[in-house]
């Protein structure tokens, strides 16, 4: 792994070089010397730029693959979230969303899973729900909660997690931390038993949100991955 | 993936030629400030550029990080895109194999280690005619010219465009002296030039 200098004395090399570059075979030290030269060099430049059009056709070949669900948000967040000081939590973007409600056809969608799924007790504690928002707005879970029984279930909709990774759920009370409600499943619903001491915070003013973890999930206690969607609690 | 409403005007009925417009549009919105074109292009585009990313890296995390930072850098630089040199999807390729390439040459560890195997008796198994290509009047005219190359140089031009491989690794994979791959390369990519250019 010597890194050679690229020889930019020749000047039968000068194409070679430009091809060679984005043919992709020179080493990281002659990378940075073609990208300097690039930026320099007009005649250079315009080479590169033709052997780009000469050799990227060749990626007409490479067989598209859909990029996972969370990537697009990524992107729109790096870009356009202004308040990034105190991550999401403190983003005036994220309050003012959760302000706007979940969506309305999922939390009717959730409400028929609900009635469906529920035996109605006689005198239940008011159903809550939850609809799990990617942020282009698709639902990546729905969740059902009893606080009767003081249990939850989350139904994977459209959620899909890199591969060594999982789901977390977390639940956050207004102006409080994340409190981790355990790990959930892309492909199956979870039911989980919310700890007695959250049960009183589990309110309509609450969040919920899915980060991505490390298998057995986050090992700190707070999310340590990207939070791919998250969602207001709703009654029925 | 083509509009039926796009194609009645006054396009001609190509649809590989109305898609590249239509990129080529959404790109210089796209320079022009509008999220909603750059959503748009994101969703014409990202899975291509994934597919690039993976060709590259070995780790999937690798490849999204990177997808994500392509689309950062469109996002910046879309102002920089010439219409009149470069083809929207061969701009946008280009940036998320650099970045790609960058990415694997951070990471020792990174390298591809399949064997490359060289001998002519190998055939022709390299070289498939795909329909998508057929579609390009530039990606026939290279797959034309790459059957002028030598088995050899077609298939070390090949690995090293789709990996991004360096002349160390493909003279490691393919057990061949550093000077030989290097040789025979660069001879190809010179005939290469010379059947492109003609």
């Amino acid at each position: 792994m010597s890194p050679t200098g690229p020889d930019m004395a020749a000047p039968a090399d000068r194409n070679h070089l430009a091809a060679e570059y984005v043919l992709g075979v020179l080493d990281a030290a002659q990378r940075r010397a073609v990208e300097t030269r690039i930026a320099r060099d007009r005649a250079f430049a315009r080479e590169v730029a033709v052997w780009q059009e000469h050799l990227g056709a060749l990626a007409d070949e490479i067989e598209p693959v859909a990029a996972p669900l969370y990537v697009w948000p990524r992107v729109r967040s790096a870009l356009f979230a202004r308040e990034r000081r105190g991550g999401w939590l403190e983003s005036v973007g994220f309050w003012r969303w959760l302000a706007a409600g979940s969506g309305a056809l999922a939390v009717a969608a959730l409400a028929a899973v609900f009635v469906l799924s529920s035996r109605a007790p006689p005198q239940p504690a008011a159903p809550m729900v939850a609809a799990i928002n990617l942020d282009d707005g698709r639902t990546a879970f729905l969740a059902t909660i009893d606080l009767e029984h003081g249990t939850m279930v989350v139904l994977p909709v459209s959620a899909t997690i890199p591969a060594q990774k999982v789901p977390e759920l977390w639940l956050i009370p207004p102006n409080d931390k994340p409190h981790s409600l355990g790990v959930v499943d892309v492909s199956h619903p979870v039911s989980i038993t919310i700890p007695a001491a959250l049960r009183s915070v589990v309110t309509l003013n609450a969040a919920v949100a899915i980060s991505v973890e490390p298998p057995g999930g986050s090992p700190t206690g707070q999310p340590t991955g990207p939070v791919i969607a998250k969602g207001g609690i709703s009654a029925i | 993936m083509t509009d039926a409403a796009e194609t009645g005007s006054d396009q001609r009925s190509d649809p590989a030629r109305s898609d590249r417009d239509r990129l080529r549009d959404t790109l210089v919105a796209v320079a022009g400030g509008d999220r909603a074109a750059f959503e748009m292009l994101y969703r014409l585009t990202s899975a291509k550029l994934f597919g690039v990313c993976l060709r590259i890296l070995s780790r999937r995390s690798d490849a999204e990080d990177v997808l994500q930072e392509t689309y950062t850098t469109v996002w910046h630089k879309a102002g920089l895109y010439d219409a009149e040199r470069a083809s929207p999807i061969t701009w946008l390729v280009m940036i998320a194999r650099n970045k790609a390439i960058d990415r694997a040459r951070a990471d020792a560890n990174d390298a591809h280690a399949a064997p490359i195997e060289l001998a002519a008796e190998v055939g022709d198994a390299a070289v498939q005619p795909l329909a998508e290509a057929e579609a390009r009047d530039s990606g026939r005219r290279l797959d034309r010219c790459l059957e002028e190359l030598e088995q050899r140089q077609r298939t070390l031009i090949r690995t090293a465009f789709f990996e991004g491989a360096t002349y160390e690794n493909l003279a490691l994979r393919s057990g061949t002296p550093l000077g030989s791959v290097k040789s025979w390369i660069r001879r190809g990519l010179f005939k290469l030039k010379a059947c492109l250019e003609q």
